[in-house]
């Protein structure tokens, strides 16, 4: 059901060992150069280098890839299709005055923001996805914790990201039991079994929760976890390579800001 | 239901963020409070993270059959109160664009805003309202969920027509249809959400009825009436 998250994809990468800020100012910028360019051609040109690089470099399995990029676009597409009926603009090719104050139309200046704004969903998936494949959340913990997060939060962080684990474990023990029994074979049967899955995790998380503050009292917790992590070298060429890609990313986004779709 | 990276322009994005930033400083502060008075509560709040995170990646059963999700912090804000959520919904929504692309980096100030602050806000306006009165338990519970949920969803609308305001009509205009558009999933959902929570709270005052009574969700006499009742 659940079990593959991106995580475990990103323990295994081959830019596992990439220096960490190297792969974050890779991604951040990406995501910072597709909201900064006016035209649809920069995001998609980012979107396009990072998926190579993923594939190619990371050696990503490209159907895995395909999956976790085509899902979440499909929840972009239906905001972009509602744009694309109420920007208006000029050039109309279909109009419907539903209301005196509410209308419906498509317009070729329409058409052109909400092609800029799906390119923009593209190049910014894309930079998500190059951090969420390459860098695992251990080695950015440890970046938090240089950053100063505060060390509540950061804490936070760790325990609902260990916990994560420890309950997608039961759920699809519980939920796998549950379908074999035929609990979800009627939708007034789905909702029971579902608050009954629900509610038996929730509690068997707690009980993780009340075992795990007994386990640190023992360790000696003193309001601060250690987060040990080896610390990767910054490496010359992988660098280079990142700030040449943001260089180039920033002359395209510059140089083709006039261009529209149509 | 969450925006996605790149959906809003730069000065929406920021503006969202400018907002989001001071609600997560008073959870932060409200977190330091709690934990300062009971050092316990950190494991405890972090397994709530993690289960607002799975209930939130999970498909709920949904009659129009689309994927949709429930948000769970309704349940979260009646237990820890609506501050301390936003902070854990705040870490659950970077986990999720980090690990399932779900919403994004830039655009994470506007779905901090939707769920983690208006919709535990309002569900736990609700809750506070309806608590000391005879209101039944759980129907608070269902409301307060239902609430929770149908104002992220509301929020969100709001945060999109903002930024992509009609032509004719204006941000008025774009609301609607953007509401429109996701009311045929949300509607039905933030129901589904407030039963199965609601049930969910019933599951819990039947098994570990000490949970509630600790965190002081109800006063312990009903609380304990109606674990015996069940």
């Amino acid at each position: 059901m659940y079990e593959e998250l991106l995580e475990d994809i990103a323990q295994q990468n081959r830019l596992r060992e990439v220096n960490t800020v190297t792969k974050l100012i890779a991604g951040l910028g990406a995501v910072i150069l597709c909201l900064l360019s006016a035209s649809f051609v920069a995001p998609l040109f980012i979107a396009l280098v990072l998926t190579a690089t993923l594939l190619v470099l990371a050696r990503i399995d490209p159907a895995t890839y395909g999956k976790a990029f085509f899902g979440p676009l499909l929840f972009g597409g239906l905001g972009v299709g509602a744009i694309v009926l109420l920007a208006g603009g000029e050039g109309t090719f279909w109009s419907w005055q539903l209301l005196p104050w509410f209308s419906l139309s498509i317009t070729q200046a329409s058409i052109n923001q909400g092609f800029f704004i799906f390119s923009r969903v593209i190049g910014g998936t894309s930079a998500l996805l190059f951090i969420a494949f390459t860098t695992p959340m251990t080695d950015l913990f440890l970046v938090m914790r240089r950053a100063r997060m505060p060390d509540e939060v950061l804490d936070l962080a760790m325990i609902i990201y260990r916990s994560i684990f420890l309950i997608m474990d039961q759920l699809v023990q519980v939920y796998q039991a549950q379908l074999m029994r035929l609990g979800y074979s009627s939708f007034r049967e789905s909702i029971r079994s579902f608050a009954t899955l629900a509610g038996s995790v929730f509690i068997a998380s707690w009980e993780a929760g009340e075992d795990l503050t007994r386990a640190m009292e023992a360790r000696c917790y003193e309001g601060k976890f250690a987060v040990l992590g080896e610390g990767r070298p910054l490496s010359l060429p992988s660098a280079a390579a990142v700030v040449s890609f943001l260089a180039v990313s920033a002359v395209v986004v510059k140089a083709t800001s006039h261009i529209r779709l149509f | 239901m969450h925006i996605m990276e790149g959906f809003l322009p730069p000065e929406w994005a920021v503006f969202w963020w400018v907002l989001a930033l001071p609600c997560l400083g008073f959870g932060i502060f409200q977190l330091r409070k709690i934990l300062a008075a009971d050092r316990e509560a950190l494991p405890l709040l972090g397994v709530t993270g993690g289960f607002i995170f799975i209930l939130s990646s999970l498909k709920l059963p949904s009659v129009t059959g689309s994927c949709s999700h429930p948000t769970g912090t309704g349940l979260s804000s009646v237990c820890f109160g609506p501050w301390v959520t936003s902070v854990i919904c705040a870490i659950v929504l970077l986990f999720q664009s980090l690990f399932l692309a779900h919403g994004g980096l830039s655009v994470l100030g506007a779905n901090i805003i939707s769920m983690g602050v208006v919709g535990p806000l309002a569900g736990w306006t609700i809750y506070r309202a309806l608590r000391d009165t005879r209101v039944n338990m759980f129907f608070t519970v269902f409301l307060a969920c239902a609430i929770a949920d149908l104002c992220t969803y509301v929020v969100t609308s709001l945060e999109l027509a903002l930024a992509y305001p009609a032509e004719v009509g204006g941000v008025a205009s774009s609301f609607v249809l953007f509401l429109g558009i996701f009311a045929i999933t949300q509607v039905p959902l933030a129901i589904v959400e407030g039963v199965v929570l609601a049930l969910v709270f019933k599951y819990i005052v039947q098994l570990k009825p000490e949970i509630l009574v600790r965190l002081k969700v109800f006063p312990e006499a009903r609380i304990r009436a109606a674990a015996g009742d069940a």
